[in-house]
């Protein structure tokens, strides 16, 4: 049986909700987990204090949030395993340093999804994020690994020292992306300026890219046929740093062939 | 057709085809499914002829390999028309070595295609992608994509796409359905009925056009150093110059279909469909190979393929 939390009071702080992930619920009944503490502002609040609390721990890891979440920051922070689904916009955080399992936003997300702690140098190392709304300012900052979609656009400095991994957002990346990015691919379904240490290498349609996109859909974002059978800009960068990351600008006017 | 003696006994009869009362002999080998995928099913197939050509027999060729099956756009990995190639060797170190070759020179080679497992999941696994990359010159990138990694290997046309590693299942190799009547004409009409109602999944007819006109015996009766030789005893032109000839009386042609398949069950299964469908063919005698049920871990008697598939 899916675990469900279902928020009824809003917090009176900003609450800090990393420990709601599933691989730390697991085998929790709906009590034991109302019990459990989350940090608030200053102070502590019980989980049933803030949610209703449905169903039990499972086996399978599924955990469901639900309600306006935009008080709480590291919603499935430090996940490794299982599913979370939320239903509702998040705070920031959402997703940080994610190494596995799936983290499904259904709402925007905050700013620094997916990314590094505050100084920390790699990000999520693995697992998926999808949003369905947009997500905030440095999504996918220092990421080595994994997989950030997002079915609409994402703020500025999405992928900042990016080290691997994927960004895609359907809507378009934001403004100065993939600044001191290694090795890491970011996608746009719209066509953005890169930064001026990216450099201009061709149109093509990338297959991997592809395979990427046929997974988001699977994972439920509304990719359009375009963007699979169109052709994609590649620039390369960030040439001041390593530059073998990537933007790839989906080219509507050079797309289908 | 007077006075010659053959050591043939009918088993039964489907119409007016004898089957003969044998058993065909097959072998444990180990196997790798790729699917290769391409701007239009019709570069997939190119790309899947070229890397199951020359693979007819392990004996000469290392490997066995053929088209199981074109895949429409939905059962790919990327959405676009493909094809799915089965490849046998002796041992998993042989997969390994031949798929990387074949992938390598015919699947990387050939226009706008892309290269994925075929047996997600399996418990054992080879190298492709792993080893196929390198042909990036340190310029390859690697992406996980649903739990799968791939290979990036920039190329002339943008990029090839491969599977890190692909799983190997332990198959079986060497069924067959040996098929006769009075003439040439008659028995390839039977023969490629045959191969046609036994290609599907799970099974790989590795020969041209799935059927081998000079079936071979292990060994040879004039050399030591030879591995196989023809199959004198199903040599039509030779039932009156030798004494144990195995060719039925009033067939003037025998055509031959080697099977090799996923599982056992799989190959039985191919060789009821292959036998039926000849005998509705005009196929007068339905026999098979063995080497007297010494060597191979697998018998596949005719008798138990009486009822149709």
């Amino acid at each position: 049986m899916t675990l469900t939390l279902t928020l009824r009071t809003k917090p009176p702080a900003r609450v800090r909700a990393a420990p709601l992930i599933p691989e730390l619920l697991r085998g929790l009944n709906a009590s034991s987990v109302a019990a459990l503490l989350l940090r608030c502002g200053g102070e502590t609040v019980a989980v049933g204090d803030l949610f209703e609390v449905s169903g039990a721990g499972s086996e399978d890891e599924a955990l469901v949030l639900g309600g306006d979440l935009r008080g709480f920051d590291w919603i499935g922070a430090g996940m490794v395993s299982g599913e979370l689904e939320v239903h509702g916009d998040v705070g920031d955080w959402a997703g940080a340093e994610m190494a596995g399992g799936v983290l499904r936003i259904h709402g925007d997300a905050g700013a620094r999804l997916g990314s590094a702690f505050p100084g920390t140098r790699a990000g999520m190392t693995g697992g998926e994020i999808v949003v369905t709304g947009d997500a905030g300012e440095e999504a996918g900052a220092g990421m080595r690994r994994g997989l950030i979609a997002v079915s609409g656009q994402t703020a500025a400095g999405t992928g900042l020292r990016m080290l691997a991994g994927t960004v895609i957002a359907l809507g378009g990346i934001g403004d100065e992306a993939g600044l001191g990015n290694k090795r890491g691919s970011l996608a746009s379904g719209r066509t953005l300026e890169p930064l001026p240490s990216y450099a201009y290498a061709t149109r093509f349609r990338p297959p991997a890219l592809r395979l990427q996109l046929l997974r988001v859909r699977e994972l439920g974002l509304p990719v359009d046929d375009a963007l699979l059978r169109g052709g994609w800009a590649r620039w390369s960068g960030d040439r001041t740093e390593l530059g073998r990351g990537e933007i790839l600008v989906f080219d509507e006017e050079n797309g289908s062939r | 057709m007077t006075g010659v003696t053959t050591g043939v006994t009918t088993g039964f009869t489907l119409g007016d085809t004898e089957v003969v009362d044998t058993f065909a002999e097959a072998f444990p080998m180990r196997y790798a499914r790729v699917v290769i995928t391409g701007a239009t099913d019709a570069w997939a197939l190119e790309a899947a002829r070229s890397m199951t050509g020359f693979a007819t027999s392990v004996i000469g060729c290392k490997c066995e390999a053929a088209i199981e099956r074109s895949l429409i756009a939905d059962e790919t990995p990327d959405g676009r028309p493909g094809i799915s190639v089965l490849l046998f060797a002796m041992d998993r170190e042989g997969v390994g070595k031949r798929i990387v070759e074949r992938v390598g020179q015919s699947v990387m080679t050939c226009p706008t295609t892309a290269c994925f497992d075929g047996l997600p999941g399996a418990e054992r696994t080879a190298p492709l992608g792993g080893t196929l990359r390198y042909f990036g010159d340190g310029f390859q990138a690697s992406k996980v994509i649903g739990g799968r990694r791939f290979w990036r290997i920039p190329v002339m046309e943008g990029e090839f796409l491969v599977s890190e590693s692909v799983g190997v299942g332990q198959g079986v190799g060497g069924g067959n359905v040996v098929i006769g009547a009075g003439d040439e004409d008659a028995a390839l009409a039977a023969a490629q009925a045959a191969a046609d109602a036994m290609r599907g999944e799970g099974i790989a007819l590795p020969f041209p056009g799935g059927i081998v006109r000079s079936g071979s015996k292990v060994g040879s009766l004039t050399s030591k150093s030879m591995p196989a030789s023809t199959n004198h005893q199903m040599a039509p032109t030779l039932r009156a110059q030798i004494a144990d000839t195995l060719v039925p009386d009033g067939v003037g042609a025998l055509f031959e279909i080697v099977i090799d398949g996923v599982s056992e069950e799989a190959v039985r299964e191919a060789m009821r469909r292959g036998l039926h469908a000849a005998a509705g063919a005009g196929a007068t005698h339905v026999t098979a190979a063995n080497f007297g049920g010494k060597l191979g871990e697998f018998h596949f008697p005719l008798s138990e393929l009486r009822d149709p598939p």
